[in-house]
């Protein structure tokens, strides 16, 4: 029976004695003797009564609240009684009611003692007003008995209840210990408000290596390590206020001080007077290790996702960015929030509709893949955009990945190529008719320098202009002749850079007055090269020409080599006038050039550039303005042939 | 007395220019179109310089070089190589063979002088 039902019989069984009491007292035919008296046990009866009405319902669960109310009441019973001499007959009913009242106990030796108690009372009152002599003496005494057989009636029916109650109570007992022992998860049981550990079940000692024994010994504190001590005493306050609570933050310590992280949940229960708070737990070690693989995971995608330098982006099918990756945020200057949701043409480029040819509406039409090369004028750039399908199971599209690629520099570069492609040819048809137009070409510059001698020639800047012309078509076929060696697969011999270069300089001081140039050479040994020594010839000298001019034959040239780990270095070093800045990024395409139209060609460079590529070499360029320049060449050296 | 140079060239406007050119300097200029003839004249003649073409009929610039360098009375002559042909393996071609400066087509009056200074040292 719970607290709230026997709260409210006891209460209900009181309330009917006295109002029986009450009109026995007042309407039977017996005397009044002290009204005073009566009126107080009366009030007395029905302020006790209100009384319980106030009290706490575990209270009634207290037995010895519950003693004290049976001999309570049957001592008022039978004072009401005593006072209310003659009443003859039907008063003994309300022992009845107590006898009742005390067969809630469930206690037969209790019981037993009340029907006793109340058979002598009875006896004892009878025998005071003189009744067990009178004419009905008989059935006043007979109904002694009555009362102690009726009290052994409710004695044998309480008692069977009881045992069948206690045998079912033992099953039920056993079942939920089954139940609390065998459970998956760990449940504590904390007495409340000491909340020390009263009992534990064997997934507690499984997952806390503690020993139940062990376990008993402890409070709620202890389950937790001294930094979560804080956190778990939180937690408990909560679980006191609302009488449940759940928490995965917090992790018991086991036994040794490994730390075991659980998804807890505690309730207050109720039992009897007595109260608890269950604590379930479950090991979260292994949900927390797939979380950690899931995160993981997700990480790797995103930095897989992320490490790809082209711009990826998952969109809907109706153009919602759902996903980007560094290289669009990055691209686009802006940050992840910006991006996310809005449709991809109004987020990238500002405009209300798909841009024209893009794959990804294709791919949203069509379901499958498309690319396509778009021009963007922002900044000149062309895009080779692929677009990919993400079908469901059903084959319906789900969303689609747009690929980016900015391949600007690469066709650029193609453009180049194909141009250097061109120059190759050029420089191949040229080679072959270089003697036939040089030859011509030193009698025009030749002739027309000695008419320029001649006096009587008026007008000699057109003669001039006439040297200067032939100059330039001369430095153009010897540029574009150039080419075609490159284009040539040549015979290829072990090349002492050293010695390469020590002629390259000879040949240049031939070629070029330059008297007031140091030369400092700083030269080790380094390892053969596998290469054609006219092409290698042909980069030295004209680095060191180079060197020279930007001197304007005066200054300092250094020449060094050196030998590296995987390869043998060259250095070409001048303190002349340098390279602006904003050129360097150019100075190795072909045809670029600084010098006045006939002053150069803008291939040499270009050449240099070719020859050392070819031989899988570096070429790279310092230079600062007035300060100087140096090349610096690095050839890998030959891999060794055991 | 002034020096003399023999100018060999197939070109008759190369050989022209280098003709008058030289004989402003104060030089005596003899000619030859072809190897060949250029041998003869320098069995013939003596010598202070010569200027050689490499692509010519009959005996290329490159056996004359080696015919004048094995031979000992011609050996001391300097040479200067003047071609069309410009690439690089050929001036070291030249050079080997015993050329004493390489002039390449089209070339100009400076160069000319620049290599003349360079021969005879000064003028």
């Amino acid at each position: 029976m719970k607290g709230q039902d026997r709260k409210k019989v006891i209460l209900l069984l009181r309330w009917t004695a006295i109002i029986v009491t009450s009109y026995l007292i007042f309407f039977s035919k017996g005397r009044v003797t002290d009204l005073h008296l009566i009126h107080l046990l009366i009030f007395g009866y029905i302020f006790s009564n209100l009384l319980l009405t106030f009290l706490p319902k575990t209270w009634f669960s207290n037995p010895k609240l519950f003693y004290s109310l049976v001999i309570f009441d049957t001592g008022l019973v039978s004072f009401g009684m005593y006072l209310s001499e003659m009443v003859t007959t039907d008063f003994y009913i309300l022992f009845f009611l107590v006898i009742i009242f005390a067969s809630l106990s469930r206690n037969f030796k209790l019981l037993m003692a009340i029907g006793g108690v109340t058979a002598l009372l009875y006896g004892i009152l009878l025998y005071s007003w003189g009744l067990l002599t009178s004419e009905n003496g008989i059935s006043y005494i007979l109904r002694i008995p009555f009362i102690f057989i009726m009290t052994v009636f409710y004695g044998y029916i309480v008692q069977t209840f009881t045992r069948e109650t206690q045998k079912q109570l033992a099953i039920s007992e056993d079942k939920y210990q089954g139940l609390f022992e065998n459970a998956n998860d760990g449940i504590i049981i904390l007495r409340n408000p000491q909340l020390q550990i009263v009992d534990v079940n064997r997934e507690v000692e499984r997952l806390t290596s503690y020993k139940k024994e062990e376990l008993l010994q402890k409070g709620f504190s202890d389950l937790f390590g001294s930094e979560e001590d804080g956190k778990a005493l939180g937690y408990f306050e909560e679980v006191m206020k609302q009488g449940e609570g759940r928490t995965d933050s917090l992790s018991l310590m086991r036994k040794g001080g490994v730390p075991l992280e659980v998804d807890l949940s505690a309730k207050r229960i109720d039992l009897g007077d007595e109260s608890f708070f269950q604590l379930i737990f479950r090991d979260l070690t292994e949900q927390r290790r797939l979380e950690k693989k899931i995160r993981e995971s997700k990480m790797n995608l995103q930095a897989i996702f992320d490490g790809i330098q082209d711009r990826l982006s998952i969109q809907t099918p109706d153009y919602k960015i759902l996903r980007i990756n560094k290289a669009v945020i990055q691209h686009h200057h802006t940050n992840y929030e910006e991006l996310i949701g809005k449709k991809c043409y109004e987020a990238y480029y500002q405009k209300s509709l798909p841009c024209e040819r893009c794959p990804v509406s294709v791919t949203i039409k069509t379901k499958k893949p498309a690319s396509s090369i778009l021009k963007i004028s922002e900044g000149d750039t062309s895009l080779r955009t692929f677009s990919y399908p993400i079908l469901d199971d059903k084959g319906d599209l789900r969303s689609v990945i747009e690929y980016v690629q900015d391949i600007t520099e690469e066709q650029r570069l193609q453009k180049q190529l194909i141009q250097s492609e061109k120059l190759a040819g050029v420089g191949i048809l040229a080679s072959g008719v270089a003697h036939e137009i040089n030859n011509p070409l030193a009698g025009i510059i030749g002739m027309a320098e000695i008419a320029l001698e001649e006096e009587t020639f008026k007008n000699k800047a057109y003669l001039k202009d006439i040297i200067s012309c032939g100059q330039r078509i001369g430095e153009i076929v010897k540029g574009l002749g150039s080419y075609s060696r490159i284009a040539k697969k040549e015979e290829q011999s072990l090349v002492d850079m050293n010695e390469v270069l020590e002629d390259s300089l000879k040949m240049v001081r031939l070629a070029i007055k330059a008297s007031a140039v140091e030369v400092v050479e700083r030269f080790q040994p380094v390892e053969k090269i596998e290469a054609n020594i006219g092409e290698i010839q042909h980069v030295f000298t004209h680095l060191i020409t180079n060197a020279f001019q930007a001197m304007n034959s005066k200054g300092t040239l250094i020449l060094s080599t050196r030998s590296l780990k995987d390869s043998a270095e060259v250095k070409v070093s001048d303190n002349g006038m340098g390279i602006p800045q904003k050129y360097i990024s150019h100075i190795f395409d072909p045809f670029f050039t600084t010098r006045n139209p006939g002053e150069g060609t803008g291939l040499g460079l270009n050449i240099v550039y070719r020859i050392v590529t070819k031989y899988e070499g570096t070429i790279d360029v310092e230079s600062e303005e007035n300060m100087g320049t140096t090349f610096t060449i690095q050839f890998p050296k030959r891999r060794e042939e055991s | 007395m002034s020096k003399k140079i023999l100018v060999v060239d197939d070109e008759e406007v190369i050989r022209k220019f280098l003709r008058i050119q030289l004989a402003k300097l104060g030089y005596e200029v003899k000619e030859a179109a072809d190897g060949e003839q250029a041998l003869e004249k320098l069995g013939k003649d003596d010598f202070d310089l010569l200027i050689c073409d490499i692509m010519m009929p009959k005996k290329d610039g490159w056996e004359v070089i080696k015919e004048v360098k094995s031979n000992p009375k011609t050996r001391g002559i300097p040479v200067i190589v003047l071609t069309a042909k410009q690439e690089d393996p050929d001036m070291f071609k030249g050079y080997d063979l015993g050329a004493s400066y390489y002039m390449t087509k089209p070339f100009t009056k400076d160069q000319l002088l620049y290599g003349l200074k360079l021969m005879f040292g000064g003028a």
